[in-house]
Formats: structure tokens, C-alpha cells, sequence
């Protein structure tokens, strides 16, 4: 055990915080501490040209291999990337889906030639990702999918019909990535495939969902014989491929999504020093708690990483999302209490929230999307403790 | 940044786990109740030769001059059979307070029967209002303000207080500090009562770990065996979500344990917060193990012949020991919202 950083990746930070003094200025000083969860509506446009920037700077995709186009950062590097890049308030990334999800998806299961295809555009943050899993009667039951893949004979490429839903992001794709039934006789996560279709084409609606903050970033999106470019694996690979990438989704992200969590309690702590609510022992105490959450969640993360063998991954994976996500709830609750009475009032009319309330209500779906606390649950209990299964309906 | 374990570590890990699991079982303890001291010698002297009593005690006094990361794992294996013997705070506590004094005649003879198996001490601090196992130790370290003594124990003036938890043995001590007994005092006797403070509480943290991966096993088995409705209740959502929460808890407790070990073996400056984290977490891991263990073990979790109560009330024992919640609670609140906090991205690891 050595719970210190060593000489070089100090000078790593000393180059990426540098870089980002120098660079997070002028036309992107607007963005500090914008977008993200609840925030993505900000500055789409702002933040696209800022995706872009950090590539030229080669601070896209820090952790890729470096014969993909990534810096071939350690995990140590990686921490202090995320480290450094909240701490100057940088902004939400946009091309986070496609740099966390699709690109190492398609390093783990693409051929050569969709490697080739793909991951430049990742890495240039010229081409922005979406994420196509859950469908109107797919939510909990995620392999109950039914949107269908269908093989043109003549033209050798898929065509895709059906409908995905809880989008994100999908109103400022290139592209996504969606999972869909190859074989119309199979029946839950059997006879999937995983495929790369183009935004970009007239088999393709996207209809925003006005979420209860009245602003967008989850989506409907309609397949009308749309064409997908590319399939990954083979045909009834899909699963396979998409928890491979559920994978990815709790590793190393997990370090950026922290971050901001840092910043979150950070601004609560400056409002709580400042309106006196941080004399107040109730409000110490649950600060107190939510600094120690924050902690367990950071150390978790770290052990996570540093553990190869892969026995402590399995295990801590299995419980994070649960544990982050009931956290975050509770931190959105102490944000409205820190604020009191304050904490009802809107920034401006029509519907604009201030920021803390933008965070308090979208933790409300932090335990709803991406498997809900009571589907982990079951999972934790089945998978991680051996017991017995519920039965199933099928 | 390295957060794993040496083979070592583990290897160790895995032997003393097999010891404990065979030699103190629900049994054993049930038998110890009924006994006068509640201690066994034997148990003691083997902990002895495998050299787990001496384990942070200096080479130089027959010691195996090891830390708290070392010891850290062996502390969970303790709390996982509910080991009655006064092991966790011996290493943890006692053998690291008399290590930091000065060289002298008294420090090195004491380390060196402790080592050996020829003596026991017990610690009083003044977080703690009584002395754990007083009636086995040979001397007692006790606390007058930041003076550290060390006084020879005497039956008479120790008196037995009952514990909620049976195999606790816990005594309230009458002594008047004399200067012959004074080994510390002022700012060094302070600092090395902050020490035995943050010790006392990893050592807490472990066992709770232990502790509440003891009272999962148990729940699980149960519920994965009783049935009713036709099916064993532990295939309901309603039981086994209980099971998964605790489990989230004890997984979630793990890493900041480690992390505390680490930075009190490294004499981190904000080590004493650390521990506070590890403390608040494993605890609260246990207390819900405790509480959630119970509920679905149904009526039967309320009784004494079935042993969740065994590791429900060391759980419960254990938690207002070196440090409460309180306690704790407000030494890491003073971190946080303190003027010039060490808080913000960058800060999360470091400090």
C-alpha cells in the first residue's frame, strides 16, 4: 500500500493544470462550471468548440491507448487529470459518452477498420456519442428489447425499426450506439446485436423529453428503417458487448462524476460559511456526513483502480452506483436545506432554477436511471451475497 | 498510488483467519461467559507464538516491528469471530503508545514481556469511561490530563462493570497519579493520548468490518434456508434488499479502514480525520448489519440461542468506544468547515 502520488505525475499536474489555466479563457471562461448532469442544456454549441480544444491540446481521451489517439495515461494520471479538471471549474464534457462508452467499446470488441473509422472523430471531439439501451418497455427489464435489426441482402447493411428512449445527449449526436433484436424469434438478452448507426439520416427522430426541470437532455428517438453503419460482434453479440461496456461505464468515469461532486459539496460549504448555516449543529453534522460519503466514494474509486487482479473491481463495481447515487440524493437535500427558506425561489421567470436547485431536482433521477436503486439491489443481493433468485416471469 | 496488499499481508491474513474460525467459535465464546475472567490463557499464549501479540512491538524488544497496515486485516479477522481476548487493542493501542516513549529501562522491559507472552496491559483513556480486560492485565496505562502512566495492577482497586456484551470484561480503576509513574506529560503525553485515541478507533473500524461480514454470512445463510410461502424468504425483495444495503455499507467501509491504516503507519498530518471517516463508516456498516441481520432473522434474530446477538452486540459495544459518532462527527465537520479547509478537487487525496 502507498497512498502517495510520485514525481512524475506531479509534473503531470503541473502540465494539465497549466494548460488549462492557459486555455480556459476568453470565449470558454463563460463555461466554468457548466453542463454536466442537470446542466447539459448550457452552451451546447460553447462547450462542442471546447471538446475540440482540449483534443488540440491532446487532452481528449487521456487514458486510451496511445496507438488509438489516447496519451496512454496511467491511472494515476487519469485521477489527476479529472482532479485538476474540476478544480478549474472546466466544463461538462459533451463527448463524454463517446470517450468513456463507445471508444472503449470498440477497443474491446471492434474489428480494425471500425477502430480506424471511429475513434478519430472520438478523439478530435468532432463527433459527439449517444447511448441507445432503454426503450418504452425496456427500463428495469433491459433486455426486453424490441426495437428490431433486419439484414438488407442486397445492400449487406442492417436496417433498424423500433424506438429507444432516456436519450441523453441524443439532440447533439453524430452518432449512436443501439441494441437491437437480430433474431425476431429470441427472446430477452439472447439474438442481440450492437450497432453504429448515424444520427444524421431520415430514418432518425429525435423528441426531446421536457424533464421536471423544464429543460431537456434526455430524449425519445425514433428508427424508421434507419441505417446503421456498422454492427460490433456478431449477431447476437449485443449483450455481450453492451455489459462489457456497462463496464467501462464504472471504471474510470467514476473519477470525473466525483469531481463534480466535490464541486457541488464545495458550493454548498461556501453558502453554508456565508449565510451561517454552518453553525448550525444539524447542518454540521450532515456536512460532516456528506464530506465522509464523499471520502468512502473517492478511496472506493482509488482501490478500485489499483486492484488489477480484479477481485475488488467486481465487488466494488457492483455496489457504486447505489452508493453514489443515494449520496448525491441526500447531497441535493442539503443543498435545500443549507439554503432554507431561500431554497424555493426561482433565479428568473419563466422556470429558471438556480444551479443547487437544477442539482437537487436532478438527483431525483440519480436513482432512477441506470438501473434503479432497487434493481441493484437485486443485483448486490443475487450476484454479489448468493442469494436466492426472485423468480422471473419468463 | 498503490491501494493493494502484499501476498504477505494476505497470506498472513488468510492463516490467522483459519486459526480464529476453528479455535473461537460461537461455542467457545458462550463457554467463555460462564467463566470467571471470560478469558482464555491458552488462546492468549497461542496468539503469542504466532506472533500476532507482538506484532507492532520493536524488533529490538522481541517484537516483528510491524504497522497498522499489517495489522489492519488481522484486526477485521478478530471482529469476524467476535474474539473475546483484548488482542486489537493490545496491538493497536498499547504496544504503539509505549513504542513512541523515550528509550528507557521501564518502555523496553514492559514491550519485551508483552512480546514474549509474559505480561498483558490494559489502557485507560479518557474517552473511554472504563479498562477493557483490566482483571488479565498485569499493568494498566492510565490517563491523568496529557500524563501517561503506567501503574501495577492491583485486584483492588479495580471493580467490574457488566457490558451489554458478555464477553466484554470492563473495570472502573481507582488510583491517584504519583510522579513515579508518570512516563510522559505536557505536549508529548498529549500527543501520545491522540495517538492511542486514533488507534483505538482503527482498531474499532476494523473489527466492524469484520463484525458485519460476520452478521451477513449468518443472515444470509438464514434466509437463504428458511422458507416460507413456499420459497426461502431470502428470494423476496423485501429481505434480501436489506441484505444488499448492508452490503453497500461494508464494501463502501473497506477503503477508508485501509486508507486510515495507512496514514496513521505514515504519520499523515490529517491522519485523526481519516480515521474519523473509517470509523463513522465501519460502525455505521456494523450497527446496520446488526440491525438488518436481526429483522430477517425474524423472531428468531430476538433470541439468545440463535448468535446473531453475539456480533450484534460487539457491534453495538464497540461503537461508543474510542470516540462516538459524535465524536467523530464533529472532528471531521471541524476539517471541513474550518477557514482555510484543505477542501476542493485537487485536495481529495492528498489530505
Amino acid at each position: 500500500m502507498k497512498l502517495t502520488f510520485s514525481k512524475e505525475d506531479e509534473q503531470f499536474r503541473e502540465e494539465i493544470a497549466a494548460w488549462l489555466k492557459a486555455n480556459l479563457v476568453g470565449e470558454f471562461e463563460q463555461l466554468k462550471f457548466r453542463g454536466g448532469p442537470g446542466d447539459e442544456h448550457m452552451f451546447p454549441e460553447e462547450r462542442k468548440q471546447w471538446e475540440q480544444k482540449l483534443a488540440e491540446g491532446g487532452w481528449t481521451c487521456v487514458g486510451w491507448p496511445k496507438e488509438y489517439g489516447g496519451r496512454g495515461a496511467s491511472i494515476e494520471q487519469q485521477v489527476i487529470f479529472f482532479e485538476e479538471y474540476a478544480r478549474a471549474g472546466a466544463p461538462g464534457r459533451v463527448g463524454h459518452i463517446g470517450e468513456g462508452l463507445a471508444g472503449p467499446t470498440l477497443i474491446a470488441f471492434g474489428t480494425e477498420a471500425q477502430k480506424q473509422k471511429y475513434l478519430p472523430g472520438i478523439v478530435s471531439g468532432k463527433e459527439l456519442w449517444c447511448q441507445g439501451y432503454s426503450e418504452p418497455s425496456a427500463g428495469s427489464d433491459l433486455a426486453n428489447v424490441k426495437t428490431k435489426a433486419r439484414l438488407d441482402e442486397k445492400t449487406g447493411k442492417w436496417s433498424i425499426n423500433g424506438q429507444k428512449v432516456w436519450t441523453s445527449l441524443a439532440h447533439e449526436s453524430d452518432w449512436c450506439f443501439v441494441v437491437a433484436r437480430t433474431d425476431p424469434d429470441s427472446v430477452a438478452h439472447k439474438g442481440l446485436g450492437f450497432f453504429l448507426v448515424s444520427m444524421h439520416q431520415p430514418g432518425v427522430t429525435v423528441r426531446p423529453i421536457e424533464q421536471l426541470t423544464g429543460t431537456s437532455e434526455f430524449n425519445e428517438v425514433f428508427f424508421d428503417d434507419a441505417v446503421a453503419e456498422d454492427i460490433v460482434g456478431e449477431p447476437g453479440d449485443g449483450w455481450k458487448v453492451a455489459m462489457g461496456l456497462l463496464g467501462f461505464e464504472r471504471g474510470v468515469s467514476t473519477l470525473g462524476q466525483q469531481m463534480l461532486f466535490q464541486n457541488e459539496l464545495d458550493e454548498i460549504v461556501r453558502i453554508a460559511k456565508a449565510n451561517g448555516a454552518a453553525k448550525d449543529p444539524v447542518l454540521r453534522q450532515r456536512i460532516a456526513e456528506a464530506h465522509t460519503g464523499l471520502r468512502l466514494m473517492r478511496y472506493n474509486a482509488m482501490r478500485m483502480l489499483s486492484d488489477t487482479s480484479g477481485g475488488a473491481l467486481q465487488k466494488a463495481a457492483l455496489v457504486y452506483k447505489l452508493h453514489w447515487a443515494s449520496w448525491h440524493r441526500n447531497l441535493g437535500a442539503l443543498a435545500m436545506d443549507v439554503l432554507g427558506p431561500e431554497a424555493e425561489m426561482l433565479e428568473s421567470a419563466p422556470y429558471n432554477l438556480t444551479r443547487l436547485q437544477s442539482m437537487y431536482l436532478f438527483t431525483r433521477s440519480d436513482t432512477i436511471y441506470g438501473g434503479t436503486n432497487q434493481i441493484q439491489r437485486n443485483i448486490i443481493a443475487e450476484r454479489g451475497l448468493g442469494m436466492p433468485k426472485e423468480p422471473k416471469g419468463r | 498510488m498503490d491501494f493493494t496488499f502484499t501476498e504477505d499481508q494476505l497470506l498472513f491474513q488468510e492463516s490467522v483467519r483459519d486459526f480464529l474460525v476453528n479455535e473461537v467459535t460461537t461455542e467457545s465464546i458462550r463457554a467463555l461467559w460462564e467463566t470467571k475472567t471470560g478469558r482464555s490463557d491458552e488462546l492468549w499464549q497461542q496468539l503469542v507464538e504466532m506472533g500476532l501479540v507482538g506484532m507492532t512491538v520493536p524488533e529490538a524488544q522481541g517484537g516483528l516491528g510491524m504497522n497498522a497496515v499489517d495489522f489492519v486485516l488481522l484486526a477485521q479477522e478478530c471482529g469476524y469471530v467476535a474474539l473475546p481476548e483484548n488482542l486489537v487493542e493490545t496491538v493497536l493501542v498499547v504496544a504503539p503508545l509505549l513504542a513512541a516513549l523515550p528509550e528507557s529501562d521501564v518502555r523496553n522491559e514492559w514491550l519485551q514481556k508483552m512480546a514474549a507472552g509474559e505480561a498483558r496491559i490494559a489502557v485507560g483513556h479518557s474517552r473511554n469511561p472504563l479498562v477493557s480486560d483490566a482483571h488479565t492485565a498485569d499493568a494498566w496505562l492510565l490517563q491523568h490530563n496529557d500524563e501517561v502512566h503506567l501503574v501495577k495492577a492491583r485486584k483492588k482497586n479495580m471493580r467490574r462493570n457488566e457490558s451489554v456484551d458478555p464477553s466484554r470484561r470492563l473495570h472502573s480503576i481507582e488510583w491517584a497519579p504519583k510522579p513515579a509513574t508518570c512516563l510522559a506529560k505536557g505536549p508529548a503525553g498529549k500527543a501520545l493520548w491522540m495517538q492511542a485515541l486514533n488507534y483505538g478507533a482503527l482498531g474499532v473500524a476494523a473489527q466492524s468490518l469484520g463484525l458485519a461480514q460476520r452478521m451477513i454470512d449468518l443472515s444470509v445463510k438464514y434466509t437463504s434456508e428458511r422458507q416460507q410461502f413456499g420459497k426461502p424468504i431470502g428470494s423476496f425483495q423485501a429481505v434480501k434488499h436489506h441484505m444488499a444495503n448492508v452490503a453497500v455499507q461494508l464494501e463502501y467501509a473497506k477503503a477508508p479502514v485501509y486508507r486510515a491504516a495507512w496514514s496513521l503507519a505514515n504519520n499523515h498530518r490529517h491522519a485523526g480525520v481519516h480515521v474519523s471517516h473509517a470509523k463513522i463508516a465501519a460502525t455505521e456498516a456494523a450497527l446496520l448489519a446488526a440491525r438488518n441481520g436481526i429483522q430477517v432473522h425474524g423472531a428468531m434474530g430476538y433470541t439468545w440461542e440463535v448468535d446473531m446477538h453475539i456480533f450484534a452486540k460487539r457491534a453495538w459495544a464497540l461503537d461508543g468506544a474510542w470516540g462516538d459518532r459524535a465524536f467523530h462527527k464533529t472532528r471531521v465537520a471541524k476539517f471541513v468547515l474550518k477557514d482555510n479547509a484543505l477542501i476542493g478537487a485537487s485536495n481529495t487525496f492528498v489530505a
